[in-house]
């Protein structure tokens, strides 16, 4: 009876922890996909981001240019006159410039994105560590051994991405 | 200094000896209580039925306010729904925070007062809710907000609201037994105890003594819980983060912040990151100090 009962405890863990093994490199997988799906999403961002700022950006830049213009002249009025419609326009959809609100948007967005990226790596590397572990611990390694289960390497970094970007202005 | 999957580990750890310590409380409490009863009624009755009783009376009570906890407190606090727009760092900060904890995104929300708190809550991280007030939400940075919800996380991930529900149930049935017990020897009729009188005796003695002190013992142990999940869930955050400095600056600013929460009550106190009230006696506290939170954090950074 206690043979019977020490074999289904045994078989039991042998059981779980293989299900353990299983499922944590499932989760393994998937962890690569969210990657894959965090950097797609920075793919299709940055770009209609960059031309949604860069459309308003041109659109200051142009009012601000013409305005510089106008002080410019001697007799401004005849340019103002041109120049007023254009502005009242832009008065309407826009009660004061804010360049530099959409600027510091965009970073937001571009830290957001860069930070999405980097926790779902983040996944990728606790897990492999996690189920790397099991493999090699006692008495895990055993069953592990068994199945043929063998570490995952995780995430790795080429050496290109380790330099440090320089910043210059 | 030590790593923070070390931190996490022994924080866990002792987590579930205080549980442990709490349960074997409770057991050795509502055992004596029971004999005592049984005892004042002769052993016409084993007691028994009245811990069965008590157990169910005090788990219907706790029930709703576990099952229903996200609808019950947000409605307490007069939350209302953030948005992606309007709340960019609160939204963006949790959904990264979901995604380094492996969960889903939780329901967001946020209260409308200039004092600095945030709590989470939910049976499970399926319906899960984190509330941040407009306060907290203006005066952190992203890092510091990070450290914050990343606490609020892990208290969702850890199961806290679980946990606490089922020691409040404790907690409420060593009342219900200590209070039936006293009102039974007050106004009830004294049995003829004919078997057994010294061992009866004794056991009335000790369930009474029990009825007195274990409702004062168990709620001591239910905030000595509190604390130890709130410094696991200090450790658990940094695991999601790895910048301690996040959650350490963070909790400096909450420190300094002076202004109370309107919103919070006594019900609702220990569901937040620092306690709304501030001041009291260490033993009664949902929550540990902040120089004790910012010392664990900084061994780990």
């Amino acid at each position: 009876m206690i043979y019977l009962i020490a074999l289904a405890a045994v078989v039991i863990y042998v059981v779980a922890t293989y299900n353990d093994l299983v499922s944590l490199k499932a989760r393994i997988a998937a962890s690569i996909q969210e990657i894959g799906n965090q950097l797609k999403r920075q793919v299709e961002l940055i770009p209609n981001l960059e031309a949604s700022v860069k459309g308003y950006l041109k659109h200051e830049k142009d009012i601000l240019k013409m305005l510089a213009e106008a002080r410019k002249m001697k007799d401004p009025s005849k340019k103002v006159a041109e120049l007023l419609p254009k502005l009242q326009v832009v008065v309407e959809s826009n009660p004061q410039l804010k360049g530099a609100e959409v600027v510091s948007n965009l970073m937001n967005e571009l830290r957001d994105t860069s930070d999405k990226v980097m926790y779902s790596r983040r996944t990728l590397i606790d897990l492999s560590a996690d189920y790397n572990i099991k493999v090699t611990t006692f008495p895990t390694n055993l069953i592990a051994g068994a199945f043929g289960f063998k570490s995952e390497k995780g995430f790795a970094v080429s050496e290109e991405d380790k330099e440090t970007p320089k910043v210059s202005f | 200094m030590i790593n923070v999957f070390e931190s996490v580990e022994s924080n866990k750890h002792k987590s579930w000896l205080v549980v442990a310590g709490f349960v074997g409380f409770v057991l050795a409490a509502s055992y004596l209580m029971a004999r005592g009863m049984a005892a004042y009624y002769g052993y016409e009755s084993t007691g028994l039925e009245f811990l069965g009783l008590g157990l169910v009376i005090s788990g219907v009570m706790s029930f709703a306010s576990y099952y229903f906890s996200d609808r019950v407190v947000l409605g307490i606090s007069g939350a209302t729904p953030a948005n992606r727009k309007k709340d960019f760092l609160f939204y963006t900060v949790a959904e990264n925070m979901a995604l380094a904890a492996g969960m889903p995104v939780p329901k967001l929300y946020k209260i409308d007062d200039t004092a600095m708190n945030a709590f989470a809550t939910g049976r499970d991280p399926q319906h899960a809710a984190i509330c941040a007030t407009t306060g907290l939400l203006t005066k952190l940075n992203r890092t510091e907000l990070e450290g914050v919800i990343g606490h609020e996380m892990s208290h969702i991930a850890n199961y806290d609201t679980r946990l606490m529900s089922i020691v409040t149930i404790l907690v409420g049935l060593l009342d219900l037994l200590g209070d039936w017990l006293l009102r039974s020897t007050f106004w009830g009729r004294r049995s003829r105890d004919d078997e057994d009188k010294s061992s009866g005796g004794l056991f009335l003695v000790l369930g009474l003594f029990m009825a007195v002190i274990s409702p004062v013992i168990a709620q001591i142990i239910q905030l000595a819980i509190s604390r130890r999940r709130e410094f696991l869930a200090d450790a658990s955050s940094v695991k999601l983060t790895r910048q301690p400095s996040g959650l350490i600056s963070a909790l400096k600013k909450l420190g300094a912040d002076k202004e109370p929460l309107e919103a919070s009550n006594r019900a609702t106190a220990h569901l937040y990151i620092v306690d709304p009230f501030k001041g009291l006696a260490k033993l009664f506290n949902t929550h540990p100090s902040l120089t004790e939170r910012i010392k664990a954090l900084e061994s780990m950074a």
